[in-house]
């Protein structure tokens, strides 16, 4: 189990299926600490429930994955002081003020007191809500929950964070604001493992895998697949892959 | 530990920014108390009698007077004929009648049996058997007193009565339990749904929005979740059996024979059968409707079974038999042995045993799958 310790995540075969359908297929992965990891592919494709397994949210059929080179059939308790995750309805208490939310995740996570203070400060600061602590989640908008929601879940920071379609449903300015949450995230050394089925997001992150229907049909560094397949951008790469 | 009480936190700062719960939690009690409350009959008093003396005779008087004078009844309208009793009965003028036939005092004073007739209105049951039970204990201390004076061994006395049956019944107390009845098994009723319902419809909302998902991420267990969930309702039903009981025993006079420990203790048994049923409906449903669906199903055959407004022992033998499972017949009963008979904790054990057993049933399974269902 040597080989998983230098992996952030890494899975074997790694397979989930609902009764006779197969959601995920076997998938191998492996992702480097500090990397943006680019989990890639259509609505349906088997993203969440990859995730969601990785997070100890759902048990695996087969295979076997280490997240921060822990097993997960084993250890799933201890990978999730590890982990953040931002699921992809993201999960927020609409009736509590936006500082309220940020507090209670740190009480959940253990944080003490001052702690939790500090980092509370600190994240609305870093997600731009500095004046909007006392607000109601209900009140902000879209943009502003999903940094929120972010916000939330590195309350504890951990190494490895999950994005399930972080930005979906939100204007490319508030798209463009949260992606660069996300690198000043990484810069510190999380690494941020996101799932998007926006292409031109694809070009962000330092490598991708590319899903289709359960299986990884790709998966490298943007320029590199591009080369490989010798396609001009990652929405040309995606139709060719799923057209195969 | 740390995790629940910011769990605890969260929860009450969501109950109270929300006003449907803040209306159920402060309003819903005092309505029922009310409602209920004023909907019922006091104890027996003020009974009306219409008394027929065809006899007009001094033994004739001095029966009637001894129904006049006892605390029981009043005077109700007078009649002329035995036909007009009845019918000042079937058009609820008055509530029982007795009638002295003109031969009343000559059998008497010939050593035979007088007989007289009494009849009540059986409308309510309950009113007319405890009022015509009253009415035959008279006439038997009466018959003593002739007997006694005369020196004979032989009855003297006798009444027939009989039963009127109009029609009205009362659709939501048929028995008419008097109000001391009534208002403990409220507090009862108000106990359960504070901690049955919106502990189910608190852990389905976080379902709903994905909180719970969230949550599940986090290192806090299922068991730090579950009491994160319970405790705060826990509180407030503890609040609202104070709440319930101070308006019981100040606003309509009801004391409490019983011990307050004995009712705290009880009740904290009670919690653990309600609370576990709320997180077991809360694993069975989807949708905040679903969750408050199947409680509210649960706890309307809870209450008809329980004895709240039919007595047990009126019920056919099977259902009698289904009773034994329904920790509400347990609480209800304590809680009316408490306040109207003040019984002790052995007295209770026959109650509170099996409200136990019932409680470490469901939550147990309540636990079980809510670890299946969330994890
Ligand atoms: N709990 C479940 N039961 C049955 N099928 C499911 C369940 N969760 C997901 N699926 C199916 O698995 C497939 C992949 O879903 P998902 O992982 O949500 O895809 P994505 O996140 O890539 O859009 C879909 O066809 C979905 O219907
Ligand atoms: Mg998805």
């Amino acid at each position: 189990m040597n080989d998983n310790n230098g992996y952030a995540v890494r899975t074997d075969k790694l397979t989930r299926r609902f009764g006779s359908f197969t959601a995920v297929d076997a998938i191998d992965l492996a992702v480097k600490p500090g990397e943006i990891f680019g989990f890639l592919g259509a609505n349906g494709a088997g993203k969440t429930t990859a995730i969601r397994m990785l997070c100890g949210l759902l048990a695996p059929t087969e295979g076997e994955a280490w997240v921060d080179g822990l097993p997960i059939s084993s250890k799933a308790e201890e990978v999730k002081r590890h982990i953040g995750y931002m699921s992809q309805k993201f999960s927020l208490y609409n009736d509590l003020h936006v500082i309220e939310n940020l507090e209670f995740y740190g009480g959940v996570y253990g944080l003490d007191k001052a702690e939790i203070r500090s980092r509370s400060t600190e994240l609305l600061a870093r997600v731009g809500l500095e004046d909007k602590g006392r607000t109601m989640t209900v009140d902000l908008s879209l943009g502003y929950k999903q940094r929120l929601a972010l916000g939330c879940s590195v309350i504890h920071r951990p190494n490895i964070l999950f994005l399930d379609e972080p930005t979906s449903g939100v204007d490319p300015i508030a798209r463009r604001q949260f992606w660069d949450l996300i690198y000043e995230l990484a810069d510190q050394g999380t690494t941020v493992f996101v799932t998007t089925h926006y292409m031109d997001e694809a070009e962000y992150c330092s490598r991708v895998s590319i899903m289709v229907a359960g299986h990884i049909e790709a998966m490298g560094a943007p320029e590199e697949l591009k080369t490989k397949h010798d396609v001009p951008d990652m929405q040309q790469l995606f139709i060719t892959l799923v057209n195969r | 530990m740390k995790a629940i009480f910011y769990l605890v936190q969260k929860e009450f700062r969501q109950i109270f920014r929300d006003h449907m719960m803040v209306r159920i939690i402060f309003l819903l009690p005092l309505l029922q108390l009310f409602i209920f409350g004023y909907a019922v009959n006091n104890d027996l008093k003020d009974v009306r009698i219409s008394i027929l003396d065809q006899d007009n005779s001094v033994e004739s008087r001095h029966l009637a007077d001894a129904f006049l004078n006892s605390s029981l009844f009043i005077p109700g309208p007078a009649a002329h004929s035995p036909a007009d009793l009845d019918d000042l009965i079937y058009k609820g003028k008055t509530d029982i009648t007795l009638w002295i036939p003109n031969d009343y005092s000559s059998s008497l004073s010939v050593g035979q049996e007088a007989q007289v007739g009494i009849a009540v209105d059986g409308k309510n049951s309950n009113l007319g058997g405890r009022a015509g039970g009253y009415a035959m204990a008279i006439i038997r201390q009466e018959g003593q007193r002739l007997r006694d004076a005369r020196m004979l061994d032989n009855p003297l006395l006798r009444a027939k009565m009989k039963e009127i049956k109009t029609a009205t019944r009362f659709f939501y107390n048929p028995e008419l339990v008097s109000r001391t009845y009534m208002v403990p098994g409220i507090v009862v009723l108000v106990v359960t749904i504070i901690s049955g319902l919106l502990t189910g419809m608190a852990v389905v909302r976080e379902n709903e929005i994905g909180t719970l998902e969230q949550l599940m991420v986090t290192p806090i267990t299922s068991l730090q979740l579950i009491a994160g969930k319970t405790i705060p309702f826990m509180i407030l039903a503890f609040f609202e059996l104070a709440f319930a009981t101070v308006v019981a025993v100040l606003w309509f006079k009801i004391p409490i024979a019983g011990s307050l420990w004995l009712l705290t203790g009880s009740s904290l048994v009670y919690l653990v059968v309600t609370l576990g049923s709320g997180i077991l409906a809360s694993t069975v449903s989807r949708t905040q409707q679903q969750a408050m669906f199947t409680v509210w199903f649960f706890l309307v055959f809870g209450i008809l079974m329980s004895g709240f407004f039919y007595p047990i022992e009126n019920m056919p033998m099977a259902m009698q038999w289904l009773t034994y499972l329904n920790p509400l017949r347990y609480f209800l009963s304590i809680v009316r042995g408490l306040f109207l008979k003040g019984i002790t904790l052995s007295d209770s054990l026959p109650d509170l045993i099996p409200m136990a057993l019932l409680g470490i049933i469901i939550f147990g399974a309540a636990i079980l799958r809510f670890r299946k269902t969330v994890a």
